[in-house]
């Protein structure tokens, strides 16, 4: 309802004899940085007049304003299932010969593809993020601690710190969505993304193959604080920033959050360590924002051109530096200290899209994972998940 | 026309549009979409007949739902009832400050229900578990909404603290209603203070107490904005109201027919509870 009120605004055409573009974005940690990069644009352009629109919730915003077929002109989300489901619902324009698209990374184009089960391309792959665990340099070296490679260097390290009294891992798990997080880790490396494919063919259950993914998230739970489910994302990035926690399973994105906090901290970041077989660990990285245009915008000219403006390596790398994000745009570098031990795998392309992009919203991944966690019944939530799963698909 | 009659047209027949646009015609319209398998967007969609009611008698967070909902609206109703008539009471008795005491008890009505369940979301993760702490009270020393089986409860004390306030000033409008000179002549009878509220006090604000009821317990059936603020339906759908889980589902997850059925039962369900309640209370009060 709050959606709906917010919704309200819209962009008409040419007040002051310029073309008018809605640019709709879904990051308000970015609002900052778009708006300098619009401010840039307009500039240059006498022609063209961009708008940024950042609301609140802003997914769920797109959705009630897609009902009213009042569809802003550019839209930048993430590569997510609600992505997904408007795809498919031919909102788009379909962008798979555009000349946007020569710069672009073709794994994450192939990615989008994967994602939406589509052979066209509607979206342009902006900034990708990385999943794996934060620590804090400072505190690893004070205890003597050396980076974990493998599973069983995790769980020893985690230990170690334990012992000593501290803090291993800082969990913020009232925030349903931050379950997700070791969930999608695991689950990518140990079972794969394939197994989406199959499951939608119901050849596959959750039941015969995420044991382990189960297993292991659950042990983690050991290492964490009092009040695990007490917490949540923000109070998580105040308590990191402050060093009362060795590690911290996160994203990229909140590493700019943590330096509000505290400026001077030393940030490293590595690829989360499922398995023993050091070599064959794959970063957890997707997209992070990627832009579309409407099917029936008649300034597809327009917006194509600021489009383009966005995908120029200043200005993307620009973009990239103050939100510590990754480029899909090819040959331009991430030189922040704090990602550094992550880069090696995005250039090698030792990377994987995040799982739970394949689960439909309506199975609410994030507060069954959340649930299990909180009852550690392995049965039961494997259970759950695949009856989940049916249902959803069952009501299609 | 009697031109005493026109003003009557004049004042109703606008209200009556309006309620039918922006009321009646959207409620028709889900009712339309629940035979659907409208996602909420796109072009195209089926009728499916009773498909989705059928699937929503399956469905067991639709279950889980009902079940906290009615659990919460339950307590609520009656936690806001008892302490409001207290509060009201004491509010109506001859105190000093006794117009500031009303405006400080009225202020929780006016702020907005997401800001004080931020507020108050904030006091559950990072204040009260310090007091529990320091207290050595275990049960108090963790956060209560991070809880399963707690968190209803951290979700039940914002919603009456929130609510007492318009029910006080309702029954004060109530206690204002009774005549002094009752009072007087009781107090010659040698009643006693307790004898007081039951035989007078109690029996005269009956219409106020039915409506009192009412209000409660529809607010509290459609509790959205406390859980939104607070919990966000969890840990797990622990605390997942019915309307929480028709916009999660409706709008988060794609799912806009199926809830908007989910929607057409729930209504039937307040609709009835209101009714009846009204009934049950009315005929309580006419035989005093």
């Amino acid at each position: 309802m709050m959606a709906v009120l917010l919704s309200s605004c819209t962009s008409g055409d040419s007040a002051n004899g310029k073309v008018q573009i809605e640019f709709f974005q879904n990051k308000p940690e970015a609002k900052t940085t778009f708006d300098e990069l619009i401010k840039t644009f307009n500039a240059e352009h006498d022609d063209i007049q961009v708008t940024q629109v950042n609301p609140p919730d802003a997914e769920t915003v797109l959705k009630t304003r897609v009902v009213k077929n009042d569809i802003p002109d550019i839209m930048a989300m993430g590569a997510t299932d609600t992505y997904s489901i408007l795809a498919q619902s031919d909102i788009f324009t379909n962008l798979t010969d555009s000349s946007l698209l020569q710069t672009i990374d073709p794994n994450y184009i192939q990615m989008l593809k994967d994602l939406t089960g589509m052979d066209e391309v509607t979206g342009i792959p902006y900034a990708t993020n990385a999943n794996g665990i934060m620590y804090n340099k400072t505190l690893f070296k004070e205890m003597g601690l050396d980076v974990p490679k493998t599973w069983d260097e995790l769980i020893a390290t985690a230990q170690k710190i334990k012992d000593a009294g501290e803090i291993p891992f800082y969990f913020t798990y009232k925030d349903d969505w931050q379950t997700s997080l070791p969930f999608n880790a695991l689950a990518s490396n140990l079972v794969g993304i394939d197994f989406y494919q199959e499951r939608r063919d119901n050849k596959v259950t959750f039941k015969e193959k995420y044991r382990e993914v189960a297993e292991k998230q659950l042990e983690l739970m050991k290492y964490g604080h009092g009040d695990n489910f007490g917490k949540a994302y923000s109070d998580g990035n105040r308590a990191f920033a402050n060093g009362e926690a060795f590690m911290y399973i996160q994203g990229t994105w909140a590493i700019s959050e943590i330096r509000k906090a505290n400026p001077n901290i030393e940030i490293g970041f590595f690829p989360f360590p499922t398995g023993n077989d050091a070599s064959k660990i794959k970063l957890v990285n997707g997209i992070d924002s990627l832009f579309t245009i409407a099917a029936d915008t008649p300034n597809r000219e327009q917006a194509e051109t600021f489009i383009a403006f966005l995908l120029k390596p200043e200005n993307i790398g620009r973009y990239i530096d103050e939100q510590t994000l990754f480029s899909a745009v090819e040959d331009v570098k991430q030189d922040d200290p704090a990602v550094q031990e992550l880069m090696p795998y995005i250039e090698q392309g030792k990377v994987i899209d995040f799982p739970d992009h394949y689960i439909p919203a309506a199975v609410q991944l994030n507060s069954i994972v959340q649930s299990f966690l909180q009852n550690q019944n392995i049965d039961n939530y494997l259970d759950t998940l695949d009856k989940e799963w049916d249902k959803v698909a069952n009501r299609r | 026309m009697n031109k005493r009659i026109a003003p009557y047209y004049w004042m109703t027949v606008p209200a009556v549009i309006l309620f039918f646009v922006f009321m009646t015609l959207p409620a028709l319209q889900g009712i339309y979409y629940s035979f659907t398998n409208y996602n909420g967007f796109g072009k195209e969609y089926d009728f499916v007949g009773f498909k989705n009611y059928f699937n929503l008698f399956q469905d067991d967070n639709v279950g889980n739902a009902y079940w906290f909902t009615f659990k919460f609206a339950i307590v609520v109703t009656i936690l806001t009832n008892i302490l409001s008539l207290l509060i009201a009471l004491g509010l109506n008795a001859k105190i000093k400050f006794r117009n500031f005491f009303r405006g400080i008890y009225f202020l929780p009505n006016i702020l907005s229900v997401l800001i004080v369940g931020y507020i108050f979301n904030y006091l559950f993760s990072n204040v009260f578990p310090i007091w529990g702490q320091n207290l050595g009270i275990n049960a108090l020393s963790t956060n209560i909404l991070g809880s399963e089986s707690l968190a209803w409860i951290g979700i039940v004390i914002v919603a009456v603290w929130q609510s007492v306030a318009l029910n006080t000033i309702l029954y004060l409008a109530g206690l204002q209603t009774i005549p002094t000179t009752l009072y007087e002549a009781s107090n010659l009878d040698g009643a006693g203070k307790w004898r007081e509220f039951w035989s007078i006090t109690f029996p005269l604000i009956a219409p106020f107490f039915t409506i009192n009821m009412v209000l409660a317990m529809k607010n509290s059936l459609m509790v959205f904005d406390q859980i939104v603020a607070l919990t966000n339906g969890g840990p797990g759908r622990a605390t997942q109201s019915i309307s929480h889980l028709i916009y999660t589902g409706g709008f988060e997850g794609g799912e806009y027919a199926y809830q908007s059925a989910n929607s057409v039962i729930y209504f039937i369900v307040i609709a009835v509870i209101s009714i009846l309640q009204i009934r049950f209370l009315q005929r309580r009060e006419m035989d005093l």
